[in-house]
């Protein structure tokens, strides 16, 4: 306990700490989202400087012009200093891409839930070994860069998913604005993310922690810059002094990925890998994940039970509205052809009657007809005789 | 039929009045239009978005605006027109529906063309300019402008709402064209061109593209356009543009072709055409602010993008196309193909019409540089008839009872009294005037049964059209009503849950203030009760699922 004897060896556990994680390694699960043709894929290759993902080809593009979201996950292993980071990215190809995108964001706020909810079955395992774990931890938001503001779609989607994971606006393709449209966007940005109360992600500004004023400035500015504006690139120009780097080679110049100036490229890498991925990964425990526990656990009525989720969560494809909407029009077609079908039988039998009712006064009128000829003949008979 | 005498008559006029020219800008917000807009007749027409000032620009003394901008139509949830809506925050998410606006200039075109001058010309174009025939001064030129698209959660009313005023502008021109007494003033106001702005993505072309392109095409000869070409690297661009001609083929999206006639156009027309075919869709770099040079930029850190460069943007050949070499070319198409196709198809859906014979004129009339046959008949084929609103089906007296049913049922919906009285008032009179127009002796008039029919269809038909779109802005007008009662009653019940939140919060404070010791566990309390609140958005909704519930209701 006194300073005068031999270290004991307490202050080696954050080396042991160092030396478990490290071989263990770390996941990291990063969804991206947005229109079609914002350039997510080349961002997610410029972003782990490998061809992670290639883009889709025409082919698949067109398997349908109507499209559905979907979620494409995939799963690649880092390695940088025999540190190995299993990276899962997910992919929502199709969303915004549709005439009618209303509740198009159903596909993704359901894929981050859904991951919530199989953590949290798998804790609640005798043995909780978690095999399976894909719960986002950062969910980059790519905002078309009209130049106007936000649209309504993006509020929607944003709003839903700040509210269950790390949310992380960019300006995707920040090279076609000029310097002082992308200021003015930014602002208009910032100013719908404060008024429609939309929850983004921000690196941890703690004043009373003792870290060294660099990091604090560091996390300022990242603050600062959002929403990041980005540009991608997956070719490598030189930049004029003899260096291959990544950019995009236009006729009027070459922009640089890594460029302060040009974007804010480096400070979103920051963020998501450098300074505050631990961030990022405890506040979806802490946070996001806790949040989603504590009220299925609640809603659900019956928190006492431990072993078992009380309500088996609705897993089924039929809780999208989407679907839902699409059902009742179905349905209501297909009362509406069995009512018209309906009417016309009863039209038919009504017809049908008429007829009978028809050929019943035919009749009669024939049987009458009869009955008077035979009078006629008895009569005339009478008479020859 | 008889429209060629009223043409002549009316490009006689023309000359003194000016030419009328109408453009279209579709595309998605933040395509560049407005830019566009302001480049194309190097004047500030239009302000930016969210900015009440147009950007400033030395105004060009060859343009002069005679009609300032006005909304022409509109359609939002709101119930307001929101192009110029200022920027709002706090208001963001809602849609803004969709605007149309029409603003008419006037070009004069001295000595030479309003285009040709920006227009490098690389292809040798200005003397094919000059021949086409814009040798008037002036060309009253019209530019509508949408709002609005793409910007909605569900953007099906845009189609709706822009087909319905190009509709519109051909109804106007069939019923001046059909009546016996002709305004001389009248303005056609029919829509020539429609430029679509295709947003940069890289890909291809999406499904709103698609849609929209086609929708427009029956109305309007249909330019497609690579919006903010500056985004694309050359190869990407290249590529960008391919997938797009591999697209409009793939969905046979009728666009303006560029095609040539090899027996009847010269040389330098057929080498035009094809250099232009070859060149589609132009890719357009637009914007309104000069640099110290005078020459219109897109200033970034990493360099200038001269946006008349040709190596960049096709912007200068698009201005020739539309003013210059194909002026007159999409006055005929439209006039002659589209126009005439609508007129078929409508006057036969009104009263029985020699559809054959009306075809052979018109294609008689088609011009050798015409687009291609195929597309316009796949066209035609495919536009919807509109048999339910037909009134051929029916006797003639009966057309108008027809109509005002068909409303009657759909005028259901809560609507303020007043304008039902109105709207009621204002189509009695139109049935009145129908009636009497049907019932006058003229009507049954000596003559073949052929000539009282065609006056029958001259007299009737321009008040019937009239009378049909009175009574679907009369609808429009109540919907747009009900969709604002609706809305004004939803943001007071947002407010008055409000003020029943903020009366609780006061309760609590002031129960805090009271009594300090409970006042803990109760502010806990109030937090959970706020994240009660959230839970319903996580809780997937309850629905019906079965079916007698549905039929029950039914019926």
């Amino acid at each position: 306990m006194t300073s005068d004897k031999a270290p004991v060896g307490i202050s080696n556990l954050p080396n042991q700490r160092y030396k478990i994680v490290s071989e263990n390694g770390g996941v990291f699960t990063l969804m991206v989202c947005g229109e079609s043709g914002v350039g997510k894929t080349t961002f997610v290759n410029t972003l782990f400087q490998t061809t992670l993902k290639h883009a889709d080809s025409q082919q698949r593009r067109h398997l349908g012009i109507k499209r559905t979201v979907e979620i494409d996950v995939l799963r690649a292993q880092l390695e940088e200093k025999n540190f190995s980071l299993r990276v899962n990215v997910i992919d929502t190809p199709g969303f915004g891409d549709n005439v009618n995108n209303n509740k198009s964001w159903q596909t993704i706020v359901d894929f981050i839930d859904d991951q919530h909810d199989s953590y949290m079955r798998q804790e609640q395992q005798p043995y909780r070994d978690v095999k399976f774990d894909l719960r986002v931890h950062a969910v980059l938001y790519f905002i078309r860069p009209t130049g106007h503001g936000l649209k309504p779609l993006d509020i929607e989607t944003m709003k839903r998913i700040s509210t269950r994971a790390n949310l992380i606006p960019v300006i995707a393709k920040s090279d076609t604005l000029t310097q002082k449209e992308l200021h003015d966007f930014k602002i208009r940005i910032r100013q719908v993310i404060e008024a429609q109360e939309i929850r983004i992600f921000t690196p941890p500004l703690d004043d009373s922690d003792a870290s060294d004023p660099a990091v604090k400035e560091h996390a300022r500015q990242l603050i600062e810059a959002m929403p990041f504006a980005i540009i991608g690139s997956e070719k490598k120009f030189d930049n004029g002094q003899g260096q291959l780097v990544a950019a995009r080679k236009y006729p009027w110049g070459i922009v640089e990925v890594e460029n302060d100036a040009h974007c804010d490229f480096r400070k979103l890498r920051s963020l998501l890998l450098r300074t505050n991925l631990l961030d990022l990964i405890l506040s979806t425990q802490e946070s996001h994940f806790e949040t989603y526990r504590r009220l299925r656990l609640d809603g659900s009525g019956s928190p006492e039970d431990p072993s078992l989720p009380a309500r088996a969560p609705a897993r089924k494809l039929s809780h999208n509205p989407r679907f839902k909407e699409e059902e009742n029009a179905l349905k209501k077609y297909f009362t509406d052809q069995v009512k018209a079908e309906e009417q016309r039988f009863r039209q038919w039998e009504q017809n049908i009657v008429n007829e009978r009712t028809r050929l019943n006064g035919d009749l009669e009128e024939v049987q009458a007809k009869v009955k008077r000829l035979e009078e006629e003949v008895r009569a005339l008979q009478a008479r020859k005789r | 039929m008889s429209s060629s005498p009223s043409l002549i008559h009316r490009r006689r006029k023309d000359h003194r009045r000016g030419i009328a020219y109408s453009v279209l800008l579709v595309g998605n917000t933040g395509t560049g239009k407005t830019a566009f807009a302001n480049n194309l007749l190097e004047s500030a027409v239009f302000p930016h978005r969210y900015s009440l000032e147009t950007p400033q620009l030395p105004g060009n003394p060859r343009v002069q605006i005679v009609k300032p901008t006005k909304v022409v139509s509109y359609n939002s949830k709101n119930g307001i027109p929101s192009h110029v809506a200022q920027f709002d925050a706090s208001r963001e998410h809602l849609e803004p529906g969709i605007t149309i606006t029409s603003t008419t200039m006037e070009i004069s075109t001295n000595s030479e063309e309003a285009g040709s001058r920006a227009s490098v010309s690389s292809d040798g174009s200005s003397s094919a300019a000059t021949q086409q025939g814009v040798a008037t001064d002036k060309i009253l030129f019209n530019l509508v402008k949408t709002h609005g698209i793409g910007e909605n959660l569900d953007n099906r009313m845009c189609f709706k709402e822009i087909t319905a005023f190009l509709e519109q502008q051909f109804d106007q021109v069939l019923a001046e064209e059909t009546k016996i007494q002709r305004n001389p003033r009248f303005e056609d106001t029919r829509v020539h061109v429609a430029l679509y702005f295709i947003e940069p993505t890289g890909h291809g072309l999406r499904e709103l593209d698609v849609e929209m392109m086609k929708r427009l095409s029956r109305y309007a000869n249909v330019l497609p356009i690579v919006a903010r070409a500056d985004s694309f690297t050359r190869e990407e661009l290249a590529n960008f543009k391919k997938n797009i001609m591999d697209d409009i083929e793939r969905y046979n999206v009728p666009i303006y072709k560029f095609e040539v006639d090899p027996e009847e156009d010269d040389v330098e027309t057929i080498e035009e055409n094809q250099a232009l075919a070859l060149l589609q869709p132009f890719a357009v770099v637009a914007s309104d602010t000069k640099n110290s040079d005078g020459e219109y930029v897109r200033s970034y850190l990493w360099g200038d993008a001269k946006i008349d460069d040709t190596e960049i943007s096709d912007l200068g050949v698009l201005k020739n196309v539309l003013f210059g070499s194909h002026f007159q070319e999409f006055k005929d198409t439209m006039q002659n193909v589209l126009y005439e196709n609508y007129r078929a198809e409508r006057l036969s859906s009104v009263a029985e019409w020699d559809v054959d014979q009306q075809k052979a004129v018109s294609e008689n009339k088609r011009d050798s540089g015409a687009p291609s046959l195929s597309n316009f008949a796949s066209l035609i084929t495919t536009g919807q008839f509109k048999s339910s609103t037909s009134l051929a089906l029916r006797p003639q007296s009966e057309t108008p009872p027809v109509a005002v049913d068909a409303k009657d049922s759909v005028m259901e919906d809560p609507a303020s009294p007043t304008l039902r009285q109105i709207s009621q008032s204002i189509r009695r009179g139109n049935e009145e005037i129908i009636n009497n127009i049907k019932n006058s002796p003229r009507a049954e008039g000596p003559g073949s049964p052929d000539r009282s029919k065609l006056r029958n269809i001259s007299e009737t038909v321009p008040y019937v059209l009239k009378h049909e779109r009175i009574i679907a802005k009369q609808q429009k007008l109540e919907e747009l009503e009900a969709q604002s009662a609706r809305e004004l009653q939803k943001r007071i019940q947002e407010l008055e849950k409000k003020a029943a939140e903020l009366k609780l919060r006061e309760k609590l404070l002031r129960q805090r203030h009271l009594d300090g010791s409970a006042s803990s566990l109760r502010s806990r309390y109030s937090t959970d009760s706020n994240i009660s609140q959230a839970a319903p958005q996580i809780k997937k909704e309850e629905s019906r699922t079965d079916l007698a519930s549905i039929v029950s209701g039914k019926a």
